[in-house]
C-alpha cells in the first residue's frame, strides 16, 4: 500500500529556530530518509517553501482568479511530505511516528487498480 | 522550478455523483495527465483516498498520539497532487487552472524547496 506522510507544522516556529536548530532538524530528516531507503519503503519527498510563497488558483467558468497565499489560513501549514509503500497502515504510522514533526497526516494513496478506466 | 499542485474539493460534492459522471471527470483527468507529459513539466502526481481514511500522529514528550481523520477539519480536503517541473510561477498557474478540479475545487501551488546536494567527499 502506499501512503503520503502530509507533514504539517506552525511556520513561525521553523522561523524562530537558529541555524544549528535547523542543521539539527535537517540531520533528523536525513537520519529518517536512511530509515526509510533502508526499510524499502521510500517512494519520495519533498520540502515547501513556506506557505507565504503559496499561490491559489479557482477556475469559474472561463474566469480564472489567483489569490497569494494558501487555500486555507490554518495554525499548522503543510510543509513537506514523504511518499512511501508500506504493507500497513500500522506500518505508515510507525512511519510518522519517526518523523521529527509537529503533526504528520497518513493518507492512503488511490491505487491504480481501484481507479476506474 | 519544482511547483507541488495541491488540489482541495469538497469531497461531499463528489459522493452524490454518478457513475456517467465519474466516468467523464476520469476521462477529463486521463486528458489532462496526458496533456501535463505532452508539456514535459509532469514529475509525479497521486490521488489520495477519501481523509474518512487518514490517520494524524502526534509526537508529545516521546508519546505517540493518533487519531482518526485529517489534521484539520476544512470545507474543502486535499484529495491528491501534482509535481511539476516548469520555466516559472505563470506556467504551474497555467497548469492548475487546467485541472478538473479548478472549476469546482481550489488548487494551491506551492514551490519547492530546492537543496544543493554536496559533491561526494566534500
Amino acid at each position: 500500500m502506499k501512503f503520503a506522510l502530509l507533514i504539517y507544522g506552525d511556520e513561525g516556529s521553523w522561523e524562530a529556530l537558529s541555524d544549528e536548530g535547523r542543521a539539527q532538524m535537517y540531520a533528523q530528516h536525513e537520519a529518517f530518509g536512511s530509515w526509510l531507503e533502508e526499510s524499502g519503503y521510500d517512494r519520495g519527498g519533498e520540502e515547501l517553501h513556506p506557505s507565504d510563497r503559496a499561490k491559489t488558483v479557482r477556475a469559474d467558468g472561463e474566469r480564472i482568479t489567483v489569490s497569494d497565499g494558501p487555500f486555507a489560513e490554518t495554525k499548522e501549514q503543510l510543509g513537506g511530505l514523504y511518499l512511501i509503500e508500506c504493507p500497513s497502515i500500522d506500518d505508515a504510522v510507525e512511519a510518522a511516528r519517526r518523523l521529527p514533526a509537529q503533526i504528520v497526516e497518513v493518507r492512503p494513496i488511490v491505487g491504480s487498480e481501484e481507479r476506474p478506466d | 522550478m519544482r511547483y507541488l499542485l495541491l488540489i482541495y474539493a469538497d469531497e461531499r460534492a463528489q459522493a452524490d455523483v454518478s457513475p456517467d459522471q465519474i466516468e467523464r471527470l476520469m476521462k477529463d483527468w486521463w486528458e489532462y495527465e496526458g496533456w501535463l507529459r505532452e508539456t514535459g513539466w509532469h514529475r509525479a502526481g497521486e490521488a489520495l483516498q477519501p481523509i474518512a481514511t487518514g490517520t494524524t500522529v502526534r509526537v508529545r514528550d516521546g508519546q505517540t498520539l493518533t487519531t482518526d481523520g485529517p489534521f484539520a477539519e476544512t470545507k474543502e480536503q486535499l484529495g491528491g497532487f501534482y509535481l511539476i517541473e516548469c520555466d516559472d510561477l505563470d506556467q504551474a498557474i497555467e497548469a492548475a487552472a487546467r485541472l478538473p478540479a479548478a472549476p469546482y475545487g481550489s488548487i494551491e501551488i506551492r514551490p519547492i524547496q530546492e537543496f544543493e546536494v554536496p559533491e561526494p567527499g566534500s
